[in-house]
Formats: C-alpha cells, sequence, structure tokens
C-alpha cells in the first residue's frame, strides 16, 4: 500500500491505463483514428494542391474545426458511460478522491489526442523532403493546437460529466465548442472595446495568434487557464451528485 | 466495526432513511431487510461514502465518515447490480480496482489469483465482462469489492442472479469473510439471511423496526406459546390436568381426525412456557396416548410481514 500524493498519481495512471484499454480492445480507438487521418489528409493534400506551397498554416486552421467534432467524440463516454453504467459508483467508493478522478480522465482523453496529433506528424515530414517548412512556426502550432486540444478536452469532459448519455455529452459538448467557434467569427461585428474583451476570450483567437508562429505566455495561459475553469466545472458536477 | 448513529437521508423533502441507529460488530455478518423503497440500499450508500448522510454520524473502524478517504481504503463495497468495465476483461477490472486501492505490483497479482479462486473465476479470468453470464459478473463484483482486504464488507444483494450452487459457494464464502471482518449484507431472501448472518436488521420507510439475532426477532415476534397435540383418550382430562399445571393456559378442540383422535391446540400468553412438558406430563398420567405433538413457531416471514406489512 501507497499513500498520500504518490497514491493519487497511481490512480490517475491507472485511470489513464484504463481508458486506454479501453479505446485499444474495442474498435472505438481504431475507427476515430481511421476517420481522423482520413479527414486531415483530405484537408492537408486540398491545401497543398491548391496553394502549391510547403506551408500548413491552412491545414492548421482547418485543424481547429476538425477536432471541434473528434474531441466530443472522443469524450462523450468518459463520465457519462461510468454515470449509465453504474461504475461511477464503483469509482467514487474506492479511496481516490474527485480532483484525481478529473485529472485522471482528463489526463487519457488529451493524450488519446495528443497520439492522433503524432500520427499528423508524417505531414510535416513528407512538406520538409518536397521544400522549405519553416520548421519553428510548425512546432509553435503544433504547440497551439496541443493546447487547444486541452482545453477542448476540458470543455467536452465538462459536457460528459452533466449527463448520463453519450449522444447528449457529444452533442452539448459540440454546441459548446461551436459556441466559441462562433464567438471569434462574430468579434469583427462588435465594438472596439467589445472586441477587445471578446478576443481574450476565444480561443480561437489565440490559436490562430499562435499559428503565426508566435508564442506569447499570454496565449498558453489562456489555454491553460480555460481548462482549468472547465475541470473545475466538471470536479463540481461530480461534487454536486453526492449532494442531491 | 459499523456504529451508526441517527443518519439519516432525505431526496428532496422525502426521507429514505430516518434516524438509523445500530451496530454491526467486528466476526459478526448482520443483515439487511426490508422491502423495495426501504432505504437498504441508501443505507449501503452512505456507509460505503457514496452519499453523504443528510444528518447523524456513522463511524467505520472508528473512523468517521467525514475523513471518507480513509473509510473508503477500510471498506470493500458491491453495489447493487454489482457494475463493472464492461469493455475490460476480468483480469484488467481487477487490476483497474486494486491499483486504485494502491496495491503493488505482486500484491496485486497474488490478490487476484485468490480471489479468482475464492469467488470461481479462474476460468474466465480473460474473458470479457461483457460476454459473462449475470452470475459471473456478480461474482467479479464480489470479487473486486474483497480484492484489498477490507476490513469491513458492505455488500448489496450479493447472491442476486447466481444459480443455487453458485449461492451455496459464495454464502459459505461470505460466512468465513464474516468471521474475521464486519459485514453487512442486504438480501430479499429470507431463507438466506437466515443461514448466513448472526444478526439482521428489518427496516420500512427508512425506519428501524427490528434488530437481533433470528430468535430474538421470533421471540419478540411472538405472542405466546402454541402447541398443536393429537390425542387418543381422555382429551377432556388431559386438558384439565395441563390447565391445572398452568392456569392461563387456554384449549381448543380444533378436529377429530377418527372416531377416538382429537386435535387440539394449547395456547400460554407466556412464550417461554415449556407447554410440550406438560402435555406429555398429562397424558402419561391421564393415561392418554399422545400421537403427535408440535409447536407453532413464528418465522422470520411472519416477523418480516408484520413489521413491514408487506408479503416477504
Amino acid at each position: 500500500m501507497v499513500d498520500g500524493m504518490s497514491l493519487a498519481w497511481l490512480q490517475i495512471r491507472a485511470l489513464c491505463f484504463k481508458e486506454w484499454r479501453v479505446l485499444l480492445d474495442t474498435p472505438l480507438g481504431y475507427v476515430i483514428a481511421i476517420a481522423f487521418l482520413f479527414v486531415n489528409g483530405f484537408f492537408f493534400e486540398m491545401n497543398l494542391f491548391l496553394f502549391g506551397q510547403a506551408d500548413m498554416r491552412a491545414w492548421f486552421y482547418t485543424l481547429a474545426l476538425v477536432l471541434m467534432f473528434f474531441i466530443p467524440a472522443m469524450a462523450m463516454r468518459m463520465l457519462a458511460d461510468e454515470t449509465r453504467s453504474g461504475t461511477f459508483e464503483l469509482l467514487v467508493t474506492m479511496p481516490v478522491s474527485t480532483s484525481t478522478i478529473v485529472l485522471g480522465k482528463f489526463l487519457a482523453l488529451w493524450m488519446q489526442i495528443l497520439c492522433l496529433l503524432a500520427l499528423t506528424l508524417l505531414y510535416p515530414l513528407t512538406l520538409s523532403c518536397l521544400g522549405n517548412l519553416d520548421i519553428g512556426q510548425v512546432l509553435a502550432s503544433y504547440l497551439a493546437v496541443v493546447l487547444l486540444a486541452s482545453s477542448y478536452a476540458s470543455v467536452c469532459l465538462y459536457a460528459s460529466a452533466m449527463t448520463r448519455y453519450e449522444v447528449v455529452a457529444y452533442i452539448s459538448g459540440f454546441i459548446m465548442l461551436l459556441l466559441l467557434f462562433l464567438l471569434s467569427k462574430a468579434i469583427p461585428s462588435f465594438s472596439p472595446v467589445m472586441q477587445n474583451w471578446l478576443f481574450l476570450l476565444s480561443p480561437l483567437s489565440h490559436y490562430q495568434s499562435m499559428l503565426r508562429g508566435l508564442i506569447r505566455l499570454s496565449d498558453v495561459m489562456f489555454f491553460i487557464a480555460m481548462s482549468s475553469v472547465f475541470l473545475s466545472l466538471t470536479w463540481f458536477e461530480l461534487e454536486r451528485r453526492r449532494w442531491r | 466495526m459499523i456504529q451508526a448513529e441517527k443518519i439519516s437521508r432525505l431526496y428532496g423533502a422525502t426521507y429514505a432513511v430516518r434516524d438509523l441507529s445500530f451496530q454491526v460488530r467486528r466476526g459478526e455478518v448482520m443483515g439487511l431487510l426490508g422491502p423495495n423503497g426501504a432505504g437498504k440500499s441508501t443505507t449501503m450508500k452512505i456507509l460505503a461514502c457514496f452519499l453523504p448522510p443528510s444528518s447523524g454520524t456513522a463511524e467505520i473502524d472508528g473512523v468517521s465518515l467525514n475523513n471518507d478517504l480513509e473509510v473508503r481504503r477500510r471498506v470493500g463495497y458491491l453495489p447493487e447490480h454489482a457494475p463493472s468495465y464492461h469493455d475490460l476483461n476480468v483480469f484488467a477490472h481487477l487490476s483497474f480496482i486494486g491499483r486504485m486501492h494502491g496495491l503493488s505490483a505482486a500484491t496485486l497479482q497474488d490478490k487476484i489469483v485468490e480471489m479468482s479462486a475464492a469467488c470461481g473465476l479462474q476460468s474466465v479470468l480473460h474473458r470479457r465482462i461483457e460476454e459473462l453470464s449475470k452470475g459471473y459478473r456478480q461474482r467479479v463484483g464480489l470479487a473486486a469489492s474483497m480484492l484489498h482486504d477490507p476490513e469491513c464488507l458492505i455488500l448489496d444483494e450479493p447472491t442476486t442472479g447466481l444459480d443455487p450452487n453458485q449461492m451455496i459457494e459464495i454464502r459459505q464464502l461470505i460466512r468465513r469473510l464474516g468471521e474475521k471482518k464486519t459485514v453487512l449484507l442486504s438480501s430479499h431472501i429470507l431463507p438466506e439471511v437466515e443461514m448466513v448472518c448472526d444478526r439482521m436488521m428489518i427496516i420500512n420507510d427508512g425506519e428501524l423496526q427490528a434488530i437481533g439475532t433470528h430468535d430474538e426477532l421470533v421471540q419478540k415476534e411472538n405472542s405466546g406459546s402454541v402447541l398443536h397435540v393429537c390425542l387418543r383418550g381422555h382429551v377432556d382430562a388431559v386438558a384439565k390436568h395441563v390447565q391445572k399445571l398452568h392456569a392461563d393456559c387456554t384449549v381448543e378442540v380444533i378436529a377429530q381426525r377418527q372416531a377416538d383422535q382429537s386435535l387440539l391446540v394449547f395456547r400460554h400468553p407466556n412464550p417461554t412456557i415449556h407447554l410440550a412438558e406438560a402435555v406429555f406430563s398429562a397424558a402419561v398420567a391421564e393415561g392418554t396416548i399422545l400421537l403427535e405433538m408440535y409447536p407453532e413457531r413464528t418465522s422470520l416471514e411472519d416477523v418480516f410481514h408484520r413489521l413491514t406489512g408487506e408479503a416477504a
């Protein structure tokens, strides 16, 4: 037996391992990976042949949209399925804190997304062989998409915590991400003061700012803050269930 | 040891459990009985730290429910319907549970082997849980609840879905565990509770109706001693003789089997009196042949029915 912090880390590891096991032991992981690569491959070759340049910026723009569809699909069962199948009762009656559960689920989801993103590293490798690719910009863009994925994952985990139905979790997660996307698109129609505020609150604005190859602390902090807010909301939702 | 002091749980404005106080000692199996919706599962959820009580306190091995992480370490909980991760195989599921309890890799391996043997899971250890029958899933739940060798076991209907052979095995396992640990189990099968439990408590509408050993509960519900007797010979003389020995005894002839055989019922308001001895002595003294004699016993079903107002 171990105690304290080390037990919490062991539990986070166990939760991550269990989620990976479910993903790899069922068709779910393979279907998502194949569909993700198919869709991204399509957009990548379209941008490549359209512009004829060794540049990935257009693909990174569309990747933010593609993630809006895929991350809710990967997150929907994380907590909704636990609630529906009754394993949530099993989980929370083990010596594990709610924050450990939330962190374990989040890290499992985030790492699954990172693995999908790692599969796309083939694209910059191909491009660097074909032309003169700005490696610095690509690395900054990958950091941006990793951070964006973290905030999307926390939003969708919260959606999964709010319901026991996976489809409801998917739709509500997708709608929350869509609203955030529409917010960034609607920024120009607001007054200049409002534009400044909305820019600060829009994940896509920060993402697009990082795609230029510029890593600003404010952008990085925004994604960390956004993930923290939604993970806290997830924690609150799970705690609230006990007191209903 | 489980010590509950006036625990209550409200769902909205309705009490699921109200002012429930009881104690389960170490080395004791306590049965929790009650009709559907009586508050059995809610009581267990409170003690397993799944739901906090609205009021009242409880301690597991001297640790208050407020210290929930410490309590959960000491409790092995089998929720109703034995939920498990259906996408995993039995081994992966048990490994996950063990790791969540902080078992080291070596201990975990030994414990999985031990518990799978105790619950008869060796043949299905590498099969996915969704492919298993309800009985096997129940056994997986039981094995998972005992994996970390808890001091206290809280089992919500542990034998549901098991076939008769499995039921016997699991009951024996619970009895063995109950010799050293504190076990609280709920069940709808009254004979099972009689067989497995040292003591039992009956709750209805969230309130405790009775608590004690089987004999204590039955004794408490007994309104007196009742003895059915079949005699051949001087029936009236025997009845008078018995009434001379026990003045409050009433005798009723309920049937004549044949011309010379009578069926009588002797009743006495005192449940502890030995009516059989008196009838036997009277029959011998009056030269009457005693053909049959049996006491009317109150069963646990009768007690349950009287206390909960529903058929068992």
